[in-house]
């Protein structure tokens, strides 16, 4: 191990121990020492980017692997001089807790006290419309990685967010795409829809509904139950979605709280009896629930690395990533969809030869950027990126030491297949704002 | 008509109500004796669920993994926090008895965020999780999962012995009795600080308990704590406070309350919790099985 490697072990044990309002810039100002700038390089003014994401809270555990790679990614871009060759990237972290109040509260601070020329988060998409009132009103760049309610980038518009996730009736979309094809198949005619009592569950219900009763309209959905996000004892719910013997479920659940449904779900047999396409199964929760995970249950992935082992990008982020964490450091869809975002900035500063706000999100507007996920383009009315939603049974591979989504049985359906609505509805939808 | 999917439904909400019991027990003991609303009832627990892990962990390296390791993790865990609950009310807890509830509460609550970022500290962000492999059996027509016979089987023998405990000791009885009047029990030479340090050990033991046993089914998170703690504290208020009988009845209502409210009406099964909390607060303040006499 060389001296260097030593000194990021270092880093890393210390990202592990960060606290709420731990300030990852300093750290990072630590890395930048000992990384080499770029020889005759001018050093311009260093961009500070803000990072809004939950270190505890039901999100606490899909983020955990963005919030220790981020700084490695910014680091890497440092050594290349950063932003435009000559800004340099600091990264400043606070913890969203989950919650849009403490999420509002924090961008602001990030705004007015720190000063940052950008931000990205955050997990929840409850969380996210908060920090879009605050971004919009200070005028701040802001991408969302991961949250992906359709209204962030539809009702809740702001010229001055950009999503790097499938919305979540892109997602729903695609699912549709799926149970519709499981449904004609196995002749499948009722179901039961468990979601978490919040803006995502409730979006992510609604575009599945509705897509569903228009692609496959003998379907019906016979019941709905809402949890509140949290909820630890899952137990009262299977034993009545098993009581209402539904040909299938459908579920809008992520977070810790999928984790818990999954492990108690698993446990009492649930899907030996209803059959579960299309819950979210990400990176992470392939990883962490390895020994429990039911082999044969149909998932849904935002950005899982195993689809695109061939793009050059996707290569380098698993290579920096497994020398970092270690031979299962493989990073999960969040990680991934946070590299892609920090990528975008790169470019989109390359793009509008500045790192001033309004030059980026000039710059940005319908283009084309390269990420881990191949070239992709931004919906020129609602800076959704073109992304695909990816819909695979579990399955053992021999080259992980976790299931993966089996290859042969992954659909993936692309954003611009299954984004709603059109564009002049999307332009109705808009908030008017001052 | 058949009676399965309500059999089953009652199961669920039983062992729920288990969980919630064993969890409560603490809280309402500490409250009752020592007149502390231990915010940080559930931080312990939460921490006590880690700490079983580590020790579960350990032992299955040491002597090959199996779900009988789980036992010696727990009774580990149990001894362990025991002798934090203990220390945390001889440093800390003690200085705050002469205090207005709204210091014990901010002083709890620095504990849940200190105890947070102690967890954060030891094990990171990621979750903690343990699989006994248990499979699913056939009952009533349906699936259900054995583990959950384990976790009634604990709480009702909890209740059992804690019964035993408060009504069958002295020490139980000197417990009991400082509920009622702690200035008539240290009328009798009997040292209050040390009866509050170890009704403290008791409470935070439970905890660990309740964690330890709960272990297999929820896998330990950042911010659990605070999701579960208002059910408890409901538990609490609605048995009474100080009454085990109270917590064990109370638990038994909400567990079956909010499982039956899943199947009939799912999106109210929160509110009817509340619901019965507040019909409580409005009749009987004290609780269905507190009292009002205390000093």
């Amino acid at each position: 191990m060389t001296q260097s490697d030593k000194k990021w072990d270092g880093f890393i044990d210390k990202l592990k121990l960060s606290r709420r309002d731990f300030i990852f810039s300093s750290v990072a100002a630590g890395v930048l020492t000992l990384t080499p700038r770029l020889a005759g390089a001018q050093a311009g003014k260093p961009y500070k980017l803000g990072v809004l994401l939950p270190s505890t809270g039901t999100g606490a555990n899909y983020m955990a692997h963005a919030i220790k790679g981020l700084p490695l990614a910014i680091a890497e871009l440092n050594k290349r001089g950063g932003l435009l060759g000559k800004h340099q990237v600091q990264m400043i972290y606070r913890d969203t807790e989950t919650k849009p109040d403490v999420g509002a509260r924090e961008a602001k601070s990030l705004i007015l006290n720190d000063k940052v020329d950008g931000i990205f988060g955050t997990y929840s998409s409850a969380v996210a419309l908060a920090v879009q009132e605050i971004i919009h009103e200070y005028k701040v760049l802001h991408f969302a990685a991961t949250s992906n309610s359709s209204k962030i980038t539809q009702d809740n518009y702001t010229p001055y967010t950009y999503q790097f996730c499938p919305d979540s009736n892109m997602q729903s979309g695609a699912v549709v795409v799926a149970v519709a094809r499981m449904a004609k198949k196995n002749n499948w005619k009722t179901y039961v829809s468990l979601g978490q009592d919040y803006e995502w569950g409730r979006d992510t219900h609604k575009g599945f509904t509705t897509g569903l009763a228009k692609v496959a309209p003998g379907v019906k959905e016979t019941r709905q139950m809402w949890f509140k996000l949290g909820e630890t004892d899952f137990t009262s719910y299977i034993t009545a979605i098993m009581a209402a013997k539904p040909d299938f479920m459908f579920g809008a659940v992520a977070g810790k709280d999928a984790e818990t449904f999954m492990q108690q779900a698993g446990q009492m047999g649930l899907f030996k009896r209803v059959p579960f396409p299309g819950g979210l199964i990400p990176v992470n929760d392939l990883k962490a629930q390895r020994k429990t995970l039911p082999r044969g249950i149909i998932g849904l992935a935002r950005a899982p690395f195993f689809a695109h082992l061939n793009e050059p990008i996707m290569q380098a982020y698993i290579k920096r990533d497994r020398a970092a964490f270690g031979p299962d450091g493989y990073p999960d869809d969040w990680a991934v969809m946070h590299y892609d975002a920090l990528g975008g900035l790169d470019q989109g500063a390359k793009k509008a030869g500045s790192t001033n706000t309004e030059a980026i999100i000039k710059a940005l507007k319908g283009a084309t950027i390269d990420t881990g996920r191949g070239k992709r383009t931004f919906r020129d009315c609602s800076n959704q990126l073109n992304v695909p939603s990816y819909v695979g049974e579990v399955w053992d591979s021999p080259d992980y030491p976790f299931p993966i989504y089996k290859p042969e049985t992954m659909i993936v359906v692309e954003g611009n297949e299954v984004w709603t609505p059109t564009c002049e509805e999307v332009e109705k939808l808009k908030k008017k704002r001052a | 008509m058949d009676i399965g999917p309500y059999a089953l439904q009652l199961f669920s909400g039983l062992s729920r109500a288990m969980v919630l019991f064993l969890l409560s027990a603490g809280l309402s003991l500490i409250f009752g004796v020592m007149n502390i609303l231990n915010f940080a009832h559930a931080t312990l627990f939460l921490l006590s669920g880690y700490v079983t892990f580590s020790i579960f962990t350990f032992l299955s390296q040491q002597f090959g993994a199996s779900p009988w390791m789980l036992l010696p993790a727990i009774v580990g865990a149990v001894a362990l926090m025991s002798l934090v609950g203990f220390a945390l009310e001889r440093f800390l807890i003690r200085h705050t008895y002469e205090r207005e509830l709204p210091e014990q509460l901010l002083l709890t609550f620095a504990l849940v965020l200190i105890l947070g970022d102690v967890i954060k500290l030891v094990w990171g962000l990621e979750n903690r999780r343990i699989n006994l492999g248990v499979q699913p059996i056939e009952m009533l027509d349906t699936l259900v999962n054995p583990y959950q016979f384990v976790i009634i089987g604990t709480g009702v023998a909890v209740a059992a012995g804690l019964w035993y405990f408060l009504h069958r000791t002295r020490f139980g009885k000197i417990v009991r009795a400082a509920v009622y009047s702690r200035s008539m029990v240290s009328a009798l030479g009997i040292r209050i600080p040390m009866i509050y340090a170890m009704v403290f050990a008791l409470g935070v033991g439970l905890a660990a308990l309740a964690s330890g046993v709960f272990l297999p089914l929820l896998p330990m998170a950042l911010g659990i704590d605070l999701d579960i703690i208002v059910q408890s504290f409901a538990v609490v208020v609605i048995g009474g406070f100080g009454s085990m009988l109270g917590t064990f009845v109370a638990s038994i209502i909400v567990g079956v309350v909010y499982s039956f409210s899943i199947l009939f009406w799912p999106d109210g099964a929160l509110a009817m919790i509340f619901l019965i909390l507040i019909a409580v607060l409005i009749w009987r303040p004290w609780g269905l099985f507190g009292t009002e006499m205390r000093s």
